[in-house]
């Protein structure tokens, strides 16, 4: 491998390539750490975490999202940074990063700082770089803001120890849901590495958790918690076997989030598959759904999916999916039922229901107080009573309710602009173009006004 | 006959209009509480001025406090701080309904309630649009240090957002302008935040000042991580219109240097 750092790069050609390089980490949120400045220098963090912007791509711009280096020694087929890849490649040093996450910060811009690095030399050289620049950040600039660092798989436990004790969250990527799939693409990790630092992180933040119960002052470690990140799309697994990973990953390993991201083809390697609808991104979103049902509404991975039904409904979201495989436990009366059932009912959220078990304790609540609550009543309406009556005169009926469910059809956010009709008039013409002249427009009316009319 | 009051708006002014609709001893329904003057009065109705009294709107708020707790106070501040024209009565309302309730410290819950709905809706506003300015608030530096930004939100939020900064930059100087209602909250550094408001006429002295050197480096960096940080395959401009309303991008630094290039 040749190091190329040439001298005269900018930091703004730095930044360009190093946030570039950085884009494809999903993880942006700055949340689960409440912490008040201490007043001696710069900082905050907040538990509910703040985004500062938003990108083009409607993704929040929460952390200032950089690699420390973008050399590497692995080839995984995947990452734009590769060794194969003929990019140019940039590092910071820890006074750099320092000066634009506190420039950054100060002008509100970010949350704070999200670092993550190609590897540089070995594991642990490059975990020792990202420590010097965390621990200059903290002690020499005292930056009180959010931190999160990737642990890098194959790094001295020691190290990793001590970079817990000064930043929020911590991730180590699973990359890909199967070893398999790891091996195949990723030849130079290995499925053991990877869940090795995530344990050592779990059995940390445990210990130091029973140390604060004792010692309230005690140093906090990964008070964040951790996260993770795999790829969808690029191997063959299906839905159901994502999902129960995932399911795996928040019991057995405590993770805070499992990040899905849809499969981005960069490199075009031949052991990658082609996608020419672009990315997936509607698995990645129903996929999304189903981990807030596994968090938030006390739903189980073979709930939702099992060997014989691999994949999620492309037309319907998981929630609504399974309360039609389920009609025998519906309709919930929303005056009566406990929280859990009316959490299942398509079309309430958990806020609403907390509002609904909150709001009817002082009278029975009717569908209009419902939807002021914030209930989606077009989805909720078939499967609730309010006081015994159900909004309308709908039947119980899967064939019948899908259909209705569809035709208001939550919109699939990812068709090019949802809006498929429009206004009717006499001197429209669709197919109207600016630079067409008259004599074109004699030719071929006919397709729009007269297909309409 | 129908009772209109008319108060300031204020936390004073309305709350002072609340002691005196009690002071009257008259059924709640027939009065009415109006933020600022009507112009268009109503028929068959009785219109009285009310004085803004700090002593009679200290009494409220300890009523309010101590019968609605923690949280039924802050939901009411936060729909003071609302434009919503219709405020003063809800607020008054809400009271009313919820003193009757057996167990106050419940109001909140009792979304049912058209008044406490209603207060809901506005102390969620406040509260929401409080949140979009700690998110969205762009500060510039000034050549003599000071952070200064513009704002321009709907509701009279500055208040709830001066204690988040303070606590966040406590060695900076920084100003934060309300434009819409001309008020300044100020926090001068290993000091205590405060607020004033701009004298009529007057220009601010903090538009003599000139821009800081490396401010413009440090717009221009981020500006470029702004958009190079987006996945050019996942383009979602309806996405980012949702969760960053357009009027907040007037004042934010990386819709200015370049116009939102594709």
């Amino acid at each position: 491998m040749e190091i190329c750092i040439s001298e005269s790069t900018t930091s703004m050609d730095k930044l360009g390539v190093l946030s570039d390089a950085a884009k494809y980490d999903v993880s942006c949120s700055s949340s689960g750490v409440e912490r008040k400045g201490d007043g001696t220098g710069i900082g905050n963090s907040a538990a509910g975490g703040i985004c500062h912007s938003f990108s083009s791509d409607g993704r929040c711009i929460s952390l200032l999202k950089i690699l420390f280096t973008n050399e590497c020694i692995y080839d995984c087929k995947y990452c734009v940074n590769r060794r194969s890849n003929d990019v140019p490649r940039v590092s910071f040093t820890p006074e750099e990063i320092c000066t634009l996450t506190i420039e950054f910060y100060r002008r509100n811009f970010i949350e704070g700082l999200f670092l993550s690095s190609g590897i540089l030399h070995n594991p642990d050289y490059t975990m020792e770089l990202i420590y010097q620049a965390i621990y200059k950040l903290r002690t020499e600039y005292r930056f009180q803001g959010y931190i999160h660092v990737k642990a890098i798989p194959g790094a001295n436990p020691i190290i990793i120890a001590k970079l817990g004790m000064i930043v929020d969250r911590m991730s180590v990527n699973l990359e890909l849901p199967t070893a398999q799939g790891l091996s195949e693409l990723a030849p130079n990790k290995h499925r053991k590495t990877i869940l090795m630092p995530m344990r050592q992180i779990q059995q940390g933040i445990k210990q130091n958790k029973n140390e604060l119960v004792l010692y309230k002052k005690a140093p906090t470690f990964v008070p964040g918690g951790q996260s993770t990140q795999m790829i969808i799309g690029a191997t063959p697994e299906s839905d159901y076997q994502i999902v129960s990973v995932a399911e795996n990953l928040y019991q057995k390993f405590d993770l805070k989030r499992v990040y899905y991201s849809a499969f981005i083809n960069i490199n075009e390697d031949r052991s990658l598959p082609a996608l020419p609808g672009g990315p997936p991104l509607l698995r990645e979103h129903r996929l999304y759904q189903a981990d807030w049902l596994l968090r938030f509404y006390g739903f189980k991975a073979d709930e939702l999916l099992n060997e014989a039904r691999p994949n999620f409904n492309i037309l319907l979201d998981p929630k609504a999916d399974w309360a039609l495989r389920h009609l025998e436990s519906f309709p919930v009366e929303v005056n009566r039922a406990d929280y859990q059932t009316i959490l299942r009912v398509p079309g309430i959220g958990v806020t609403s229901a907390q509002r609904i078990v909150k709001a009817r304790r002082n009278g029975a609540l009717r569908f209009e107080d419902l939807k002021k609550i914030g209930v989606v009543l077009k989805r909720a309406l078939y499967f609730i009573t309010c006081s015994g009556r159900m909004m309308f005169n709908t039947r119980i009926e899967e064939d019948y309710i899908t259909r209705n469910l569809l035709t208001v059809k939550e919109r699939l956010p990812f068709d090019k602009d949802g809006v498929t009709y429009q206004q009717l008039s006499l001197f429209d013409d669709v197919n109207f173009q600016p630079e067409s002249g008259w004599a074109s427009k004699l030719i071929e009316p006919k397709s729009v006004v007269y297909g309409q009319l | 006959m129908e009772l209109y009051l008319i108060c300031e708006d204020s936390l004073e002014g309305i709350f002072t209009g609340i002691y005196e609709a009690y002071a009257l001893k008259r059924s709640h329904q027939e009065i009415h509480l109006q933020v600022g003057e009507e112009d268009n009065l109503r028929l068959f109705s009785e219109y009285r001025s009310i004085q803004a009294d700090s002593n009679k709107a200290a009494k409220v708020a300890r009523t309010i406090n101590r019968e609605f707790g923690q949280e039924g106070f802050m939901a009411v501040c936060r729909a003071l701080a609302s434009n919503d024209a219709k405020k003063g009565d809800a607020i008054y309302k809400m009271v009313v309904s919820g003193l009757a309730m057996s167990d106050p410290r419940k109001v909140m819950s009792n979304l049912a309630n058209e008044y406490v709905m209603k207060v809901f809706e506005l102390a969620r506003f406040s509260a929401n649009e409080a949140h979009f300015l700690i998110e969205f608030l762009r500060f510039k530096e000034l050549e003599n240090g000071i952070l200064y930004a513009r704002t321009g939100p709907k509701n009279n939020v500055l208040t709830f957002v001066m204690p988040h900064f303070s606590d966040r930059l406590p060695l900076e100087n920084f100003v934060i302008h309300d434009e819409g209602r001309g008020i300044y909250g100020l926090h001068p550094a290993r000091k205590d935040w405060y607020v004033v408001t701009e004298e009529e006429g007057r220009e601010s002295v903090l538009s003599t000042y000139k821009l800081s050197a490396g401010e413009e480096l440090y717009s221009e960096l981020f500006t470029a991580f702004f958009h190079t940080i987006a996945v050019e395959e996942r383009v979602n401009r309806r996405l980012q219109r949702n969760m960053l309303p357009l009027r907040y991008r007037e004042y934010m630094t990386e819709f200015q240097l370049s116009k939102d290039r594709k």
